[in-house]
């Protein structure tokens, strides 16, 4: 008697205990699931200032688009007006042409800006300079460059022609000291170049090589003077 | 078997599994508080969710715009020979200016870090620079290309490729390795100006650096998706 009570309870034991590890075991199992996830959310987790800084670029981009949008809006309206009044649409294209190639070069300009002013030091300047500068100055926001009054657009190449004596841009062979002009926000442009220690100026300088740099209120700026031919690539049809 | 070595076996699994959960617990708990300090920012990712759909929003609406601006455009001039002109003159502007996705055959550079690093050379020149990236893109442009990009970036007369710290941008978005160049012109003038001796890829290459150019057909590159205005350009009369 005494024997088979102590059969039944360990049987009960047993089936006690085995409940328990199951229970622990799926417990754990939960617990490796949270943690894996959590573990995933991390990962998309940015830091707020990550955050700030990501959520005013899209802001800033989405902005741009929108006024694209309005612009583009307004000239189908424009542009239905003339079939609906059957009016020529000739001075539609007119405006939009010559806004174009304004954008692109194909006209004189005028506007305020930054004139850079580089001549060869005990080391002569060479067509990477230029690239860098033309660089430097797209980054700080200019609308339109010239070099030695040949404009630059943006298929320009600037290259070091024979022993860096003269330099090609455009096909057009030129050769220093060399006046670059760009439109655009002067200040900006110049606070750009002037950047102590690792703006333009300063490394230019630091390369033994000459350049200044001076603001203006009006700078005028040539055309391109060659012909633009395409002949290779096409418009994508967007239908 | 005894009864005495089961209730040990038992004891001490029990104990490892109670062990193993307050790991668990702890971990959890130490996850869980950078959780809830990160909660605060939730509202800023939402924001930030937000505004990219909204982006990709304005993006579909302009594409479709822009496609009904050439329509309209096209019908409003389409018994006027002379608007008819310009309006062709207007659409090869565009395609200059990188406001209408182009194709053609060109070919396609790229440019990639050293992948086996020699530690006895200099480590700082077995990278890719954003100047061997302004190099090839002027290599291209000098051998006649007429639309290029880089990391899917078009390359436009406002395009700047600059270095911030480790970070390579373009039209101030970041790209990264590996650089694929696409250029659009004759595929042999651009291959020819890219492969000769002490051009720049072989330049590249001699730093340990991979570089490739291949001529491909029908490539097809985007508008550049920024905007293009003139703030301070005014037209001399």
């Amino acid at each position: 008697m005494k024997k088979i009570k102590f059969r039944a309870d360990i049987t009960a034991v047993t089936v006690v205990v085995f409940i328990v590890c199951i229970v622990l075991v799926s417990v754990m199992l939960m617990q490796f699931r949270t943690v894996e996830q959590t573990d995933i959310t991390e990962i998309e987790n940015m830091r707020e200032s990550e955050l700030r800084t990501a959520l005013a670029e899209w802001k800033s981009k989405t902005d741009d688009l929108s006024k694209q949008l309005e612009d583009a809006n307004e000239k189908i309206d424009e542009y239905n007006k003339t079939i609906t009044d059957k009016k020529e649409a000739s001075n539609l294209v007119d405006d939009e042409l010559k806004e174009s190639n304004i954008l692109l070069g194909k006209t004189d300009v005028y506007g305020e800006g930054v004139v850079v002013n580089l001549a060869d030091g005990e080391i002569a300047i060479e067509a990477y300079d230029l690239i860098d500068l033309v660089n430097e100055l797209r980054y700080a926001g200019a609308e339109a460059i010239s070099i030695n009054d040949i404009r630059i657009l943006p298929m320009t190449d600037i290259v070091d022609l024979g022993d860096y004596t003269y330099i090609s841009i455009n096909s057009q062979r030129t050769q220093g000291p060399y006046v670059v002009k760009a439109i655009g926000n002067k200040e900006q442009l110049s606070s750009a170049l002037n950047m102590k220690g690792s703006g333009f100026i300063d490394r230019i300088t630091s390369n033994k090589k000459v350049a200044s740099t001076e603001m203006e209120n009006k700078i005028e700026l040539p055309k391109y003077n060659q012909e633009l031919e395409i002949k290779y690539m096409q418009s994508v049809d967007r239908k | 078997m005894n009864k005495k070595q089961i209730s040990i076996t038992l004891g001490i699994m029990c104990l490892i599994l109670t062990l193993a959960i307050c790991v668990q617990i702890r971990t959890m708990n130490s996850a869980n508080s950078t959780v809830s300090q990160t909660l605060s920012d939730n509202g800023l990712r939402d924001e930030v969710l937000r505004i990219k759909e909204k982006y990709d929003n304005t993006y579909r609406e302009l594409e479709n715009a822009q496609k009904k601006l050439e329509e309209a455009r096209q019908s409003a001039t389409q018994n006027d020979k002379n608007a008819e002109a310009k309006e062709q003159e207007l659409k090869e502007n565009n395609m200059l200016l990188g406001k209408t996705d182009v194709t053609g055959d060109g070919v396609e550079v790229v440019l990639q870090d050293a992948t086996n690093v020699e530690t006895s050379l200099n480590l700082s020149e077995q990278l890719i620079h954003y100047s061997d990236i302004q190099l090839v893109v002027n290599e291209l442009k000098n051998a006649g290309a007429e639309a290029i990009e880089v990391n899917e970036q078009r390359i436009v007369g406002t395009s700047s490729i600059t270095c911030e710290g480790n970070i390579i941008k373009v039209n101030g978005e970041k790209i990264g390795n590996p650089f694929i160049i696409k250029a659009i012109g004759s595929p042999n003038l651009l291959y020819g100006a890219l492969t000769r001796v002490g051009s720049i890829l072989d330049i590249v290459k001699d730093y340990g650096n991979k570089a490739e150019i291949r001529k491909v057909d029908n490539i097809v590159i985007k508008k550049y998706s920024g905007v293009l205005e003139s703030e301070y350009l005014k037209e001399q009369k």
